[in-house]
């Protein structure tokens, strides 16, 4: 099995690339996903992934300007023409320096290791392509926000950003829900969307700063651990709940709580950090600009690979754009909503 | 601290921002982030930017005056964290601005390290080889 270093990294993109495209016609699925400003063509085998990309996305309905096109292909070794993916090779393996050096070569790429999963984009083109060891050797959490680093890259590419945050939304106009995993972001957006509010999304959304301060959906699939499902009622509102996924999380369709369908856009008025309260009622207190910061940015860059300078400064510039306060939680749901719904009714007005 | 206390930025990996006076650094090499106080921002923005830090030793920082072990502890740190490096270079001038903003802040002189969600390094251990015996032997941790 080949090795990979730094020096022959994006040799080995550019050749798994080329390899992709040759051996499309041995895809069977051609999948077409309408995103914002962008439609993603997936080349894929039936399976697993074909079926999240079915349900994953929450797309856009209207046509759109200046939309463009990109291709991702996502194969293995049972499909001819593809090789077995390569290991690593370097004594070391930093993301950072694997990131730089094909950002050198114009070209981005992630690699996780555990499962010899490889994903290349090469931004110009916008073809990318993504080798597993198995058709079903991808890591738990690729079903849930399926070809994540390849909008990601994509979309880097524009100015835009994909961000790790909630969103809830009223008339237009929402909030942006900044904090690393377990600050209470997903509970806070099921209990926004379960008392009439809107979101587009509680995980990742895709963030543009032209006008500005808009969010887009990407994902239609919303978390909850057991506890919080509970809690929110879902338990008897979604009798038919699948198994937990790879977290302990029931997953579940935003459509299935949203009142209304998904907005196309929220204009955001302000920049959130929720945290569990002490069990009072919920309030909304500033918090300064460096403190949301920290909420916002870490996780957002963390588990994007690649474009760490250019996400530094896009989540300064979002910050800097939005006045930032702290959420204490309380523990009722319609309570929090009611909180959040006069929180944005006051700053539209 | 150093006996030539003019210091620069390590390397192109740190990065800042700065949010109302307050400053953000992030280290892109290894993903992690500093937040500093109101007064910690003014004299990292000094020191960065290459005055003397003997100059800022005594001037007036919110109710306090900037102490040199007060001083020294915070160069220390930012030289562990590799923020700084010492720098054999004539110092630049203190910014007339930076003596007001000093003055307006409130905070004592900190900074915070937050790493919870920075790089881990990998290691492939194959490649760890003793290398008098060459592959496959690997090295052990003494």
């Amino acid at each position: 099995m080949s090795r990979v270093t730094l020096e022959t990294l994006p040799d080995y993109a550019r050749y798994l690339i080329a390899a992709a495209e040759r051996a499309a016609a041995y895809n069977p699925v051609a999948r077409k996903i309408r995103l914002p400003r962008l439609e993603l063509t997936a080349h894929l085998g039936p399976g697993v992934l074909a079926d999240a990309l079915d349900h994953a996305f929450v797309e856009t309905r209207d046509d759109q300007p200046e939309t463009s096109s990109c291709r991702i292909f996502i194969v293995h070794p049972g499909i001819p023409g593809i090789p077995e993916p390569a290991k690593w090779g370097d004594a070391h393996f930093t993301e950072h320096g694997f990131a730089k050096r094909l950002a050198e070569t114009g070209l981005r790429g992630h690699h996780f290791h555990d499962l010899d999963f490889w994903q290349f984009y090469d931004p110009q083109r916008r073809v990318g392509v993504q080798l597993m060891a198995s058709a079903d050797a991808f890591p738990p959490w690729e079903p849930g926000a399926p070809l994540r680093a390849f909008l990601h890259w994509e979309y880097a590419a524009r100015g835009m950003r994909l961000a790790h945050a909630g969103t809830l939304g009223a008339n237009g106009k929402g909030l942006l829900l900044a904090g690393a995993g377990g600050a209470g972001k997903s509970g806070t957006v099921a209990a926004g969307l379960l008392n009439g509010l809107d979101s587009v999304g509680d995980d990742y959304v895709l963030i543009d700063l032209a006008n500005g301060v808009t969010a887009c959906p990407l994902f239609a699939t919303l978390k909850q651990d057991p506890q919080g499902f509970a809690r929110l009622g879902l338990k008897n509102r979604l009798p038919a709940h699948g198994p937990l996924n790879w977290q302990g999380k029931h997953t579940f369709h935003i459509g299935d709580i949203a009142p209304r369908p998904v907005p196309d856009t929220l204009d955001i008025v302000a920049l959130v950090v929720p945290h569990i309260g002490g069990g009072g009622a919920s309030s909304i207190m500033p918090v300064s600009r460096r403190d949301a910061m920290i909420a916002l940015a870490p996780s957002g860059i963390a588990q994007m690979p690649g474009e760490r300078e250019s996400g530094f400064r896009f989540f300064s510039d979002l910050t800097r754009l939005l006045p930032c306060y702290r959420l204490s939680l309380g523990t009722q749901p319609q309570e929090i909503a009611g909180t959040i719904a006069d929180f944005l009714a006051r700053s539209a007005s | 601290m150093h006996h030539s206390d003019v210091y620069a930025i390590s390397s192109k990996d740190i990065v800042f921002e700065s949010f109302d006076g307050e400053a953000v650094v992030l280290d892109l090499s290894s993903g992690k982030y500093f937040g500093f106080s109101d007064s910690g921002s003014r004299i990292w923005q000094a020191l960065s930017s290459g005055v003397d830090a003997q100059v800022l030793i005594g001037l007036t920082a919110g109710a306090s005056t900037i102490g040199r072990a007060e001083l020294e502890g915070f160069v220390s740190q930012l030289l562990e964290l590799g923020l700084l490096v010492c720098l054999d270079a004539p110092p630049q001038p203190l910014p007339s601005e930076l003596l007001a903003e000093l003055a307006a802040t409130s905070e004592p002189l900190t900074v915070s390290v937050h790493d919870d969600l920075a790089d881990l390094i990998i290691v492939d251990p194959i490649h760890e080889v003793e290398e008098p015996v060459g592959w496959p032997a690997v090295k052990q941790a003494s």
